[in-house]
């Protein structure tokens, strides 16, 4: 099975660059023949890929320890799950599965686009197979997957314990899944550079695979945090850590480039800003495979310096400066057709959020790279850590938040101040009042005031949003209000859909600053039976157990927990030992509620004693994160899922400005 | 004159973006030194917040579960079996042992030193290595 692996990955990096050599001749000498061939040839990489991950899956579930990869990251006593997970649970695996997840988006894309965008296809299929011959040569020449060892080794040296939980099984293929397909956007965008075609075609074409690329690159980051929460047991879910920042970055300039594309669309304005996001959010994607890869900047989960690091740069290089020379070569043509009116407008809300979040972006690469800085230039390495990130991503967040509510309620154009008073009043009170609440409630904490005033501020603006398009339904078309509410959304559910996504961001907002304002932290060393106070709960180390099998052995403390005399739960904070791997890991036992998480880790345990030290966190709201990013996908879902009513209208509107028609992408 | 106000509000966000990192690097840097390379001139770095990676020398572990107090020597990371033990620094910490804390091992230590004895808030075992350093054992 093997050999098939490599021998489809050899061909299928022919097979990739005949694609890009077809397209490129046939658009140039205009043979259909030829661009047809290129997509033919795209069809084919991608069969060979998949069959190469069959293969490199086939070697894993049959414990094939010869194949160096299976040895490495998997052993006999490797749960199922895992041993599957472990096909990107390593360097060359998870190359492999990236470009098995490129030549995906790749062949949907072609066929999606079987018959339209005829033009600017081949350009596409040309960028999109560049990216993939560099995946491809990485691994036929560079890192080969199905490497074999001298020896078969009677045991696999394991997957990392840390990775053996199920949010990790799913946590790398969606961030992959969001970085990857932020490459189709990127190719659109390419081809509107190379062609001319700059009118907002590509943009529409696309308009969903950017989405897609967001939603994915949105849940893979949630996915992050809560692994993170559960698994490394120091309280929080994110630690700016470098590979942390490099998800983060992509989607805070895809954020930017879904906002300030509506612009576009309705203005005719922005259109370099616009490309400048696109082609930064792809260069960000693959500068985060660079920063893991390489090892130039430590972090917690990097994995080792392998090499690689050069290839990925020269890689990014050069995407910068094809697309940034394509773009000011293509400069004349991007002159906006309108410019803005009023400071107070939808436009400029829309412009500052698109600065803000660029600015956030910006500050997080600078304190990511910061480290390779100050040693190039000082000759000392400086790092910044996480208090860095707090202080300057902190404030521009507030802002953030403040102008969620302030760009979908503001008028365009120009907002009179009547408007002004007739669209803000009620949500402003409604802000001041949920401060209070807070206020009333125990949170005394300025920031965090901040904080749950503007939450309420834009969740009142978003509800008036809806409670007045229900309204006017109601009235016009003398609809029932549940009626009215469903049409209202699935009449327009960019818009409305956008509102459900900005309801999840103000849920996020919410626990992120009750959980880092409010929290209470404690450590002790108790005997068994003592009992101990953190925050209201009383904590009784009552018992502990060993437990071991062949893969793990596992120590557990009984925890009762008492509130007001009341035993409410039991909780079972754990220490592990895997075995293969030599290396302790510590199992958090959380007791989350809505109103907040009760987090216990087991810091150490002395089995002749039987004395525990215990670390316990008291993380109040923090379950609203989880909540908002459920209701930030369902609000994603609602805009991307398929619909005819807008479709129609689009290609109504579309047809007189675009004569090319139906260009609209699934 | 449209123009010049959007210019202005885009340079005020752009003035505290820049405003807050520059402030944010001057109050949060810290250094990130080798063993190594902390040794010769740790004069330099007294009271300064820094970040140093090396080893745990062997025999130097002392640690009471009861009161969470950990004292042991940082030493090079390169550290042979014959070199002398008093190679390094020595570190104070009070809090929970991280997971993979044992002699021998290679961590990094962030927080203060006064010259002679470093007070660290913070106890990393290193794991950059083991994804793959676990292959070759």
């Amino acid at each position: 099975m093997t050999h098939l692996g490599s021998l489809a990955l050899y061909l299928a990096f022919l097979l990739a660059v005949h694609a890009i050599a077809a397209s490129l001749w046939g658009v140039c000498r205009r043979r259909g023949m030829w661009t047809q061939s290129g997509v033919h040839a795209v069809y084919a990489v991608f069969a060979c890929v998949l069959v190469a991950v069959i293969a490199l899956l086939h070697a894993l579930v049959t414990r094939d320890f010869n194949v160096e990869y299976v040895a490495a990251y998997s052993s006999s006593t490797l749960p199922m799950q895992y041993t599957v997970a472990a096909l990107w649970g390593g360097q060359k695996g998870s190359l492999l599965f990236w470009t098995f997840i490129l030549m995906l988006c790749t062949t949907l894309v072609h066929l999606q686009n079987r018959n339209k965008n005829r033009d600017l296809m081949p350009y596409v299929t040309a960028t999109l197979m560049v990216i993939a011959v560099f995946f491809l040569g990485l691994l036929c020449f560079i890192t080969p997957p199905f490497e074999r060892l001298a020896f078969t080794p009677q045991e696999g040296s394991d997957l990392n314990p840390l990775l053996q939980n199920y949010w990790m099984t799913v946590h790398p293929p969606s961030l992959y899944l969001g970085y990857v397909s932020a490459s189709v956007p990127f190719a659109f965008a390419l081809a509107a550079l190379i062609t001319g075609r700059l009118s907002d075609e590509w943009i529409r074409t696309t308009r969903r695979w950017a989405l897609t690329s967001w939603f994915f690159l949105s849940i893979g980051n949630l996915l992050g945090g809560r692994w993170a929460y559960e698994v490394l047991g120091w309280g929080g879910y994110w630690a700016w850590d470098p590979v942390e920042n490099a998800a983060l970055m992509p989607w805070l300039t895809a954020t930017a480039y879904l906002h300030s594309v509506m612009i576009q669309e309705k203005k005719n304005m922005l259109k370099v800003w616009n490309l400048v996001l696109v082609i930064l959010t792809f260069a960000l994607t693959i500068f985060g495979t660079f920063i893991t890869r390489s090892g130039v900047i430590s972090s917690v989960h990097s994995f080792t310096q392998s090499g690689l690091g050069p290839y990925f740069l020269t890689f990014l290089i050069l995407v910068l400066t094809v697309s940034f020379g394509l773009l000011f070569y293509r400069l004349p043509e991007l002159k906006s057709e309108n410019e803005l009116d009023s400071l107070l407008s939808r436009e400029a809300a829309f412009l500052f959020n698109n600065l803000v979040l660029v600015g956030l972006a910006f500050a997080t690469f600078w304190g990511t790279v910061f480290p390779i800085l100050s040693e190039w230039v000082r000759g000392v390495k400086i790092t910044v850590g996480p208090p860095f990130f707090n202080k300057v991503n902190g404030p521009l967040g507030v802002l953030l938040l403040f102008l969620t509510g302030v760009g979908p309620v503001i008028a365009w154009r120009r907002a009179s101040l009547k408007s002004l008073r007739r669209n803000f009043l009620l949500p402003l009170v409604s802000g001041l009042l949920t401060g209070v609440l807070f206020l009333a409630l125990g949170y005394g904490h300025y920031y965090g005031l901040v904080i749950f005033s503007l939450a309420g501020f834009v969740l009142a603006t978003i509800l008036a949003e809806f409670a007045r398009g229900t309204r006017a339904r109601q009235a016009m078309l003398r609809e029932s209000v549940p009626q009215a509410f469903g049409r209202l959304v699935s009449k327009n559910p960019r818009r409305y859909g956008g509102y459900v996504v900005h309801i999840g961001v103000v849920l996020m907002f919410i626990g992120i600053a009750g959980s880092s304002f409010f929290k209470i932290e404690k450590q002790l060393t108790v005997n068994k039976g003592e009992q101990f106070q953190v925050g209201r709960y009383t904590l009784h180390y009552s018992e502990s157990k060993n437990t071991e099998d062949a893969h793990i052995a596992s120590q557990t403390a009984v925890v009762d927990v008492y509130v007001n005399g009341q035993k409410i739960d039991t909780l079972y904070p754990e220490k592990r030992f895997y075995k293969r791997q030599n290396q302790p890991t510590t199992e958090v036992a959380i007791r989350p509620t809505l109103r907040e998480d009760l987090y216990v880790v087991l810091g150490s345990y002395d089995a002749p004693s039987q004395l525990a030290t215990f670390q316990v966190f008291v993380n109040p709201l923090l379950s609203w994160i989880w909540i908002g990013g459920l209701v930030l996908v369902l609000g994603t879902c609602i805009t991307i899922a398929p619909n005819p009513a807008e479709r129609r209208a689009l290609a109504l509107a579309r047809v007189p400005a675009t004569p090319t028609g139906e260009t609209v992408a699934e | 004159m449209k123009k010049s106000k959007f210019l202005l509000g885009g340079l005020l966000i752009v003035g505290a973006v820049s405003y807050l990192m520059y402030t944010g690097i001057r109050e949060t840097s810290t250094y990130y030194l080798t063993i190594e390379e902390f040794l010769p001139q740790r004069e330099t770095f007294t009271h300064a917040s820094i970040r140093l990676a090396g080893r745990v020398q062997h025999g130097s572990v002392q640690w009471d579960p009861k009161t969470l107090r950990l004292r042991f020597v940082l030493g090079p990371l390169a550290q042979r079996e014959d070199t002398p033990q008093a190679v390094g620094i020595p570190v104070q910490y009070h809090g929970i042992l991280p997971d993979m804390f044992a002699a021998g091992r290679d961590v990094i230590v962030e927080g203060r030193s006064d010259g002679t004895i470093l007070t660290a808030t913070t106890v990393m075992t290193s794991c950059p290595s083991k994804y793959e350093a676990a292959a070759g054992d």
